[in-house]
């Protein structure tokens, strides 16, 4: 019986692997006390990371060096996984924690984050009136209205121009898909006929010339987002969650047909095959490849979409009209004080700098997006002003259920299959209209 | 005891077809890794058009972004994560090898406490991360390597125990029993005689929870916040709302997989080894 | 995550390990001390959670309604009486038995092409095993790069030589989630079975060099008999992990279309969200419950000795 012990090079090897370990600490992230220094109140505040942040730095580390300096308040935003910020915040909430001062909110779950937050003073006047209204519960303000998302319709400037002078065409093809002659019109006047009509012209299956294999991209991946979407097609054809004696109202007419506009879509190969797993960043790529001609997508896809050195091929390109139907889901990213903070009053003072149409002014020229008229008009591009167009008119947001961020995830749930022709569409909004029937109380 | 492995000397002519049949499984087992690697060296213009344009050449812009030019501290990242891994092998180490001793040996709690512990993974992982953010939190303890090393350990503790304890199992006991004739306790045997034997198979369990504590993500995303962030949360820092930054995460990909390979690779001999619990023979 | 093992245990001809099932001798204190990180650790990190999470799943605790009132068994019945669990159920179970079973076979069948001598050997064992090293949560997003059909490396190779497959259209998408598994872990299995091969005596090898012809009888007939307790494990551990899947897919799919992809760590990860903490709970513990029996019957083994 002989002993097998390691062979030295392998301890050499343990060693160094812990050695490097041990160097690499030196230069792990240095932390941070949220403990008073010399009187200062360090405020903690959650964000995800993209533009909103990037901006909202900037915008905080003026108020540090500024008024925060004057007031002894320092503020620090920690980053949390996009996906995932929602999921810890319940976690903090449920335990009351008190490790953050102000929390990341949003007109989707505002009503469910309203037990955990102080109600804020605003002046409402500041805002478009949309985004400020999603963000109360029962009459008071929880959240401060910031980077609102609405969706726009972006398309091919270069390829509709083509498609408008080839009326015999269209005509053809709009026979063939929806049985009925329809004429190419400019994508500000497309009803969602209009919209299946054209993503079939620029689909290779229908129209060999097409210059694009496929006309449009859907985004029908099983995701609450994605039912905001989704929704611009309900409200678009007349339909609505509730109906006007606040029934659950989503086996209508309407509600059939706006399943069915997408149902079509898929069906027929007017959008790639995978955009059963489509999302905001699968539609930017079928943009930005050049594969398909137009999409309806959230307002903060247009930057990349016109950015030559992301997406040469439509850089410079990109039209932007409003949602076929004329109707756009709006929500509003915000921040809301933490009822169990310790410091709130100081929070609150951090929210006041924020409610002011120069602050948010300068929010808006660090490439953040604001909920208040006077501070987009700074921007004059021609996504800002078709954003603020949306906002004056034409969007809406949907009734603020305390449990509307379930009623979205519900009607992904259900719908998402009938969306890409999988089971049926009634049995589908049924149990749609079952779920909206049970998550419409308290 | 134990021979090395077998090997057979002889050479046939044909063994060249066994290295390219493995080469093409490896290439297609490895393709998510080889399209990050490629994809990690296009500029966002290529990644945008299609997987085959390589529009202004190859760049290493998306390495300089994760290192330092992004606005985040990857280097700290991966110093966190390191940290995490190690200090995750060495609790489970303190933890696992007496007791698996005690189970194996001295028949310290029959097969149950095995058996709950084993039971512990079969719950989905949500079900601790509240509890865990609450202890935590009252320990102070949320959002530092400790804590994170403190769930790692806490993931990784059933399988360490089964391997530790089905390599001790396969320990021939006869040794031991001659030790404690000669007057050995039991912590003389274990650290004496027990110990270096099972070496091998505590490098691989070694290897296997380091590689386990490195990939979580979830425990990570509810545990930490700034000053422990790993590097599988980190990543998540280039999914934004204006859109996935393919090339970054590419490259995040890349780079948070040459520390465990090497530390695999380095050690590849003694993980094949210690999982063969028959390298005693 | 998941697991391997050393518990591969050492096949023998006999399958017996007569001098190894002696009765413990029962050391007094020395049990307790040696026993006593492992009894702290689960003290304070394991029972308060499951005290915890037992608690909450028996009261109605939500984000909007946070004052926890009991409700005694009420969440497992809302569970249970949800049709959407039960698909999900079915679906990971299928999910589970069809990944797992794959696995095994091809894990097995790459170990037994390492089982010789060849150029590159250690290169290609490292190669072999790399996507052990990625974390899933970065392997479901790199998944999503190499599928999409736009800027995707596979469509566009499969394109190229005239393929148009929809890897994760509608009606693929199921088999394709069950394909990457395979590719993710594989590796896993592998690693385990050539760990396990390795410790098979040489005389048997030499016996089954000499006469090729019958190599294949000697895989079935010996190599396999003995194999069998790392299949056992190497299945144990790769079910329990596939049956609680979560990243890959969840970055993938969300569950989708409809719940056809929807596992059940995906379908509580949804409840969790949805800040329904009881539910979420109660879900996690049936979980638990539906994979306990397996465990006796592995762990028997591994402390009992070879069956």
């Amino acid at each position: 019986m002989t002993r097998k012990s390691l062979p030295r090079h392998a301890t050499v090897a343990s060693i160094a692997i812990v050695a490097v370990g041990i160097a690499l600490s030196g230069c792990g992230a240095s932390g941070s006390s949220s403990t008073n220094a010399n009187g200062v109140t360090n405020l903690k505040m959650i964000m995800e990371p993209g533009p909103e942040a990037d901006s909202m730095s900037k915008l905080v580390d003026a108020f540090n060096s500024g008024q925060g300096a004057k007031d002894k308040i320092h503020v620090e935003i920690d980053q949390l996984s996009r996906t995932d910020t929602f999921a810890k915040e319940a976690a903090l909430m449920s335990t009351q924690s008190s490790d953050y001062d102000i929390y990341r909110t949003t007109s989707y779950l505002v009503a469910q984050h309203a037990p955990y937050l102080e109600p804020l003073t605003l002046n409402g006047d500041n805002y478009f009136k949309a985004p400020v209204e999603s963000l109360q519960v029962d009459g008071k303000q929880y959240g401060i209205p910031l980077d609102p998302s609405v969706h726009l319709l972006y398309y091919r400037t270069d390829l509709i121009d083509q498609m408008l002078k080839d009326a015999p065409t269209y005509e053809k093809i709009s026979q063939d898909v929806l049985g009925k002659k329809l004429e190419p019109k400019s994508p500000d006047q497309w009803t969602w006929d209009d919209y299946i009509a054209s993503a079939a012209y620029f689909t290779k299956k229908y129209n060999p010339n097409s210059p694009t294999p496929y006309g449009t991209q859907l985004q029908a991946k099983n995701l609450l987002y994605n039912a905001m979407v989704w929704d611009d097609v309900l409200w678009g054809l007349g339909g609505n969650w509730l109906n006007s004696a606040g029934q659950p109202d989503l086996t209508s007419t309407a509600a059939q047909n706006a399943v069915n506009v997408y149902r079509t879509v898929y069906t027929k190969g007017l959008t790639a095959a995978d955009s059963d797993q489509a999302e905001f960043p699968e539609t930017e790529a079928a943009l930005g490849s050049g594969n398909a001609a137009f999409a309806v997508q959230w307002n903060a896809g247009y930057a990349q979409l016109n950015d030559a050195s992301k997406s040469p091929k439509t850089a410079g390109k990109i039209g932007i009209a409003p949602v076929p139907g004329g109707k756009t889901h709006v929500h509003a990213l915000s921040l809301g004080v933490n009822k169990y903070g310790k410091h709130t009053s100081q929070a609150q003072e951090f929210i006041k700098y924020l409610d002011d149409p120069a602050t948010m002014g300068s929010y808006v020229g660090d490439g953040g997006i604001a909920s208040m008229p006077k501070a987009l008009s700074t921007k004059t591009d021609p996504n800002t002003a078709a954003l603020n167009k949306a906002l004056s008119g034409g969007s809406f947001s949907e009734p603020a259920l305390p449990k509307a961020f379930d009623v979205y995830t519900a009607l992904a749930n259900d719908l998402s299959a009938a969306w890409v022709g999988q089971g049926d569409v009634s049995s589908a909004l049924a149990k749609a209209n079952a779920d909206v029937a049970k998550l419409a109380g308290k | 005891m134990s021979y090395p492995p077998v090997t057979l000397k002889r050479r046939k002519p044909n063994v060249w077809w066994r290295s390219v049949v493995i080469g093409l499984i490896a290439l297609v087992i490895n393709l998510p890794l080889v399209n990050a690697l490629i994809t990690s060296l296009k500029t966002d213009a290529a990644i945008g058009l299609s997987p085959f344009s390589f529009d202004g050449g190859l760049t290493l812009e998306h390495f300089t972004a994760i290192l330092g030019g992004s606005g985040y501290n990857f280097l700290g990242f991966l110093a966190n994560s390191a940290q995490i891994s190690l200090g995750s092998v060495a609790l489970i180490m303190v933890i696992a090898v007496p007791a698996s001793y005690a189970i194996v040996r001295l028949g310290f709690g029959g097969s149950w406490l095995l058996q709950i512990i084993t039971s512990l993974r079969l719950v989905p992982a949500m079900f601790f991360a509240i509890p865990f953010f609450l202890i935590f939190s009252s320990l102070g303890a949320y959002d530092t390597i400790v804590g994170l090393v403190l769930a790692n350990a806490f993931i990784n503790l059933p399988l360490a125990l089964l391997i530790i304890c089905g390599t001790l199992r396969e320990l021939p006991v006869e040794i031991e029993e001659a030790s404690t004739i000669d007057g050995a306790g039991p912590f003389r045997s274990l650290f004496s005689i027990v110990l270096p034997l099972l070496a091998p198979g505590l490098v691989a369990v070694g290897i296997l929870v380091f590689v386990f504590s490195w990939s979580d993500y979830l425990f990570a995303v509810i545990l930490s916040a700034s000053n422990a962030v790993p590097v599988t949360v980190g990543a998540a820092f280039f999914v934004t709302s204006a859109g996935i930054a393919w090339g970054n995460l590419a490259a995040v990909t890349v780079v948070s997989v040459i520390i465990p390979l090497s530390f695999a690779f380095f050690a590849q001999r003694y993980l094949v080894r210690g999982l063969s619990a028959g390298a005693i023979k | 995550m998941t697991a391997p093992s050393s518990l591969t245990t050492r096949p023998t001809i006999e399958g017996r390990k007569g001098s190894r099932r002696r009765r413990p001798a029962n050391r007094g204190p020395a049990r307790w001390i040696l026993s006593a990180p492992l009894l702290v650790f689960l003290a304070l990190f394991v029972a308060f959670p499951i005290v915890y999470g037992v608690q909450s799943a028996l009261t109605s605790k939500t984000l909007l309604d946070p004052t926890p009132t009991w409700v005694g068994l009420g969440n497992f019945g809302a569970v249970l009486t949800d049709a959407g669990f039960w698909h999900s159920a079915l679906f990971t179970l299928l999910y589970t038995v069809v990944v797992t079973g794959f696995e095994l076979a091809f894990g097995f069948g790459l170990a037994l092409l390492f089982d010789k001598d060849f150029p590159g050997k250690k290169f290609l064992l490292s190669a072999v095993i790399l996507p052990i090293m990625i974390a899933p949560a970065l392997m479901g997003i790199m998944f999503r790069l190499l599928l999409n059909s736009n800027i995707g490396l596979l469509p566009g190779f499969l394109h190229s030589i005239g393929v148009d497959v929809p890897l994760l259209g509608a009606g693929t998408v199921v088999p394709m989630l069950m394909g990457l598994d395979v590719l993710q872990w594989t590796p896993f299995t592998f690693l385990l079975f050539h760990a396990a091969l390795q410790s098979v005596p040489g005389e048997l090898h030499e016996a089954a060099q000499l006469d090729r012809a019958n190599y294949p009888r000697f895989v079935v007939s010996i190599l396999i008999p003995l194999m069998v307790p790392t299949i056992f494990i190497a299945g144990f551990l790769r079910a329990i992990d596939a049956f609680r899947t979560f990243d890959t897919i969840n970055v993938l799919t969300s569950g989708g279309p409809g719940d056809n992809t929807t596992t059940l760590s995906i379908y509580i990860y949804k409840i969790l969200s949805a800040g329904n903490f009881g539910t979420a709970s109660a879900a996690a513990l049936i979980v638990a419950l539906i994979m306990l029996p397996l465990v006796p019957v592995v762990v028997r083994r591994i402390t009992r000795g070879a069956v």
